[in-house]
């Protein structure tokens, strides 16, 4: 039985809750059909379209899950992924100044760190890190997370990384599209399962070295050594409990130091790899001339002027955990939009709306890191392809009862 | 792939002096149109921010930029401590260390939201609530 619920947007309070039958002769527009109950009081239509209300009915919720060990507010890759879908991801109005979540119009980001069983205290004493899933609550988290996606609000807690405790919990809506962002979101595999789509970010170990040297140097505190000392300290329970769950997800970006510098160890030229998995519904991935084929491309030369070292690009099938993939790879980084702009007129299956949707996406965030290589190619392009599932699944949920009508 | 009208762009710009690519020569897309600053990117090897300033715009947010980097200094410490001798193996020491990465996590995200988002998350909360003390703002670089 679906069940529908109509949020007022200006009030976080005030919900009615109706349920409709998921059978019913009137299709497509049951949803326009639906009288609204206020505290058993009826109230007319017209009463309630003065105050702005979405109407949420279960199952349109498209749950993403990305994980990466670089903590919440991943923000480059979530305002890609945000502004394809219009709108800038905003954190709540009026709540707790220190929640992790981001709300677009379409979007919202949860921080999975809010299920952390334990706080700061608390992992200290029984001597887990936050990498622990003893650390973390996964009942709850399903529980959660399969409210959201069956169109429920629920009372989220909210993790506070500056004092390192838990806060008092906020109201989080069913929005349209629902990423849960964090360490863990494909180790249970009940959480697994309620994921429309799943996205690995995989740094390789020179380059998490590399981007913790500048992100940490600048700290009165650090040094190089204890940087090294907290990337080595971290590595087994990483690779113990975080790294085993890129078997799981549907696309990889792994980002690797450059192979077109001999000995470069700097980390500032990326070779980045998009692991797409194939076979996976309402998913195609993108591919270079010839899908299925193995294809090395170096587009500078007579046509395109690139400086030092240039870019490279292959694109193969190959296995992934047992897996079939495909694998897109760039090297190199863009210096000019001439560059990103015949890259992205060879490239197949993009999921873009219109020719130079991608280089349009990459220039409105040229400011954030990653904006000239494959990390940020590769996270717009996954956006999109983000953007296609969800216009298929709500799709296909459409004409659901459409068939039903017909039988 | 259907072709539609895209922006004029100036093809021929190189922005070689600079690692990034720069709107500047376009029209505005419609997004952040803020002017770009010559400040070195973050993906280069000399790190970003760091000190105070840098764009917290509240009071409350200039006090959580400073108890971070408290807290970095204090755990690097600690765990300095932890990890000593034959505690290396031992779980204080990976707790220890995993605190210090949750902070410096922390402060760089806090970083990376002033500086190029451009946004103090106190932004909503002193909108509604200005008079409180977190929400005393600041003018320009006032220390």
């Amino acid at each position: 039985m679906a069940v529908c619920t109509v949020y007022t947007t200006q009030s976080l309070h005030s919900t009615s809750s109706i349920s409709t039958p998921s059978k019913t002769h009137l299709g497509f527009n049951q949803k326009k059909q639906i009288l609204f109950y206020n505290s058993g009081k009826r109230v007319a239509n017209r009463g309630i379209t003065t105050v702005p209300w979405v109407i949420r009915c279960s199952g349109d919720t498209v749950v993403i899950g990305l994980a990466a060990d670089s903590g919440c507010g991943k923000s480059t890759f979530m305002r890609r992924l945000t502004s394809v879908f219009g709108g800038a991801a905003e954190p709540p109005k009026g709540g707790n100044p220190d929640s992790n979540t981001l709300i677009s119009d379409t979007t919202t980001v949860i921080c999975l760190d809010d299920y952390h069983s334990l706080d700061r205290t608390g992992r200290k004493e029984k001597g887990v890190t936050a990498l622990d899933p003893r650390a973390n609550d996964f009942d709850l988290m399903y529980e959660q997370v399969k409210a959201l996606k069956e169109g429920k609000a629920v009372d989220k807690p909210i993790y506070n990384h500056v004092t390192g405790l838990l806060d008092p919990p906020e109201l989080t809506k069913p929005p349209k599209i629902l990423v849960i962002e964090g360490l863990h979101p494909m180790f249970d595999q009940r959480v697994r399962d309620l994921l429309d789509f799943s996205i690995y970010l995989d740094i390789s170990n020179e380059v998490k070295f590399a981007w913790k040297i500048q992100r940490d140097m600048a700290e009165r505190g650090h040094s190089l050594e204890s940087i090294k000392a907290s990337i080595e300290a971290r590595k087994p329970d990483f690779e113990a409990y975080i790294d085993p769950q890129k078997q799981y997800a549907d696309a990889v970006i792994e980002v690797l130091p450059t192979r077109l510098i001999p000995g470069d160890n700097e980390g500032k030229i990326l070779r980045v790899k998009l692991i797409m998995k194939e076979g996976v519904k309402y998913f195609s991935p993108v591919y270079l001339f010839d899908e299925g084929s193995t294809i090395s491309w170096i587009p500078c030369g007579r046509k395109l002027t690139c400086s030092y070292p240039g870019i490279k690009f292959t694109y193969g099938p190959e296995t992934y955990f047992g897996h079939e993939v495909s694998v897109l790879e760039m090297d190199g980084q863009f210096d000019r939009l001439d560059e990103l702009i015949y890259v992205e007129s060879h490239l197949s299956n993009l999921s873009s709306k219109f020719y130079g949707e991608v280089t349009q996406q990459m220039l409105k965030h040229s400011e954030f890191p990653g904006s000239n290589n494959g990390t940020g190619l590769f996270q717009t392009i996954v956006g999109l392809k983000i953007r296609d599932l969800y216009e298929q699944i709500t799709a296909s949920k459409a004409a659901a009862p459409l068939e039903a009508t017909k039988a | 792939m259907a072709s539609s009208s895209i922006t004029p762009l100036n093809l021929s710009s190189s922005f070689s002096s600079r690692p990034i690519l720069s709107p500047s020569t376009i029209t505005s897309l419609g997004a952040a149109t803020r002017r770009q600053e010559k400040r070195p990117r973050a993906a280069t090897v000399k790190a970003m921010g760091g000190g105070g300033g840098g764009g917290a715009k509240y009071k409350g947010t200039k006090m959580r930029e400073a108890r971070l980097r408290e807290i970095i200094e204090e755990k690097v410490a600690e765990a300095k401590e932890a990890c000593e001798g034959e505690a290396a193996a031992s779980a204080e020491c990976r707790v220890a260390w995993d605190e210090v990465e949750e902070a410096s996590q922390a402060k760089a995200h806090l970083r990376l939201k002033l500086e190029v988002l451009r946004q103090d998350p106190l932004e909503s909360f002193c909108g509604d609530n200005p008079e409180t003390d977190e929400c005393h703002v600041f003018d320009g670089d006032e220390e």
